[in-house]
């Protein structure tokens, strides 16, 4: 288990009226709702040929590396364990779920989702499956194991090795430096 | 139309969502997320870049499809919500046209696209235009070749079926898919909006 610093995520919020579009602590977000993230999910599932699935976890890596990244360099964040603590808050508040980092090491990192809006969302519109379809929080991990290891976007290959979707009690994630 | 856009985009440009204890936002009938622009972008993009010319088409449809039952679903707890009761709701006077321009006021103030209806023939076309919108980021990367704004196209198609396509529908079984929405204009490839033609499917 990974030892958490306690650390607040900070939250700011704006609406810029002229654009007429909302930032979170600087960057360009929009609402979507689980119809939306299911239908993205199913696409990349289906498009087994052109390896759909990589390229959603690659677009949720390379997007999520440059949240944290900036958050962390702009918070003068470099402990392990503040960036752990960090990375779990911004999931919780964007509305993605509850993970925890359970294992953080040079080599693998593993998480595990209580809670996550993938899979329930999943759930809720289709049932259950037999294979793990949260390929965005993949992605996540991917990018959060890269930065507390210091280690530049795309070191980690991801693999989801339960999921609630399938039934199990969470859905979990294993990054292996590659 | 008695519809007060500036008022409705100061007021629900306010409403803030978070995650609760369990890291969910349910809302709208709903579960809600709040992801960067760039990433819905990103991926989308890598699809229609990733897949040959034949089969571009294809992928585009899914991507307009992901957003039309986006739109469908919850475009109708966003006009059936409290807060469209209380800020929007006073301002009606015809329905449902009057409740169409109210959506795409708080399309405004959610920060999918700065937009409006220029042109509505109710039960039978709706003309939008979008002066700014996330999906027309992709030209800091350079013009693109086609129209890529898929979530517009795909909420607008999906606006106008709840306005006239029927009964609202939770298993979306009938109700949705009655209209259908051509991009005809798009920032991101040159043009200074974007435009959206909607007619019946």
């Amino acid at each position: 288990m990974v030892k958490e610093k306690n650390i607040e995520f900070e939250l700011d919020k704006t609406f810029d009226p002229v654009r007429c579009r909302h930032y979170l602590n600087g960057v360009c977000t929009v609402l979507h709702c689980h119809h939306y993230a299911t239908l993205y999910t199913q696409l990349a599932d289906d498009a087994v040929d052109f390896n759909g699935k990589e390229l959603l976890k690659k677009a949720a890596e390379d997007s999520f590396y440059a949240v944290l990244n900036d958050y962390y360099s702009q918070n003068g964040i470099e402990a392990i364990e503040a960036k752990i603590s960090i990375a779990q808050q911004y999931w919780q508040v964007v509305g993605m779920g509850m993970i925890k980092f359970t294992g953080v090491g040079q080599y693998t990192v593993t998480a595990e989702m209580d809670y996550s809006h993938l899979d329930e969302g999943w759930l809720k519109k289709w049932g259950s499956r037999t294979k793990p379809v949260n390929f965005i929080s993949a992605g996540f991990v991917g990018a959060v194991a890269a930065l507390t290891n210091n280690k530049p976007l795309g070191s980690y290959k991801v693999k989801e090795t339960k999921g609630l979707v399938c039934g199990d009690d969470v859905s979990a994630f294993e990054a292996i430096l590659s | 139309m008695a519809i007060n856009r500036k008022k409705i985009i100061e007021e629900m440009s306010k409403v803030k969502v978070v995650g609760n204890d369990q890291g969910m936002i349910p809302a709208f009938g709903v579960y809600v997320q709040q992801l960067p622009g760039d990433f819905w972008n990103g991926f989308a993009q890598r699809m229609v870049n990733s897949v040959p010319a034949d089969l571009i088409g294809v992928v585009e449809n899914l991507l307009i499809n992901a957003a039309h039952e986006c739109g469908y679903h919850t475009g109708y707890g966003i006009i059936t919500s409290d807060e469209f009761k209380t800020v929007v709701s006073p301002m009606i006077e015809n329905e449902p046209e009057d409740v169409l321009h109210g959506a795409f006021a708080i399309f405004t103030a959610w920060g999918w696209a700065k937009s409006e209806i220029v042109e509505l023939v109710p039960g039978e076309k709706m003309v939008v235009r979008a002066y700014d919108y996330y999906e027309s980021d992709l030209m800091q990367y350079g013009m693109c070749l086609r129209p890529s704004a898929y979530m517009i196209r795909g909420i607008c198609g999906a606006f106008m079926d709840l306005a006239y396509g029927g009964a609202y529908d939770p298993k979306g079984e009938s109700g949705i898919y009655t209209f259908k929405c051509d991009q005809t204009k798009g920032i991101e490839v040159g043009n200074d909006y974007g435009e959206f033609v909607v007619t019946k499917a």
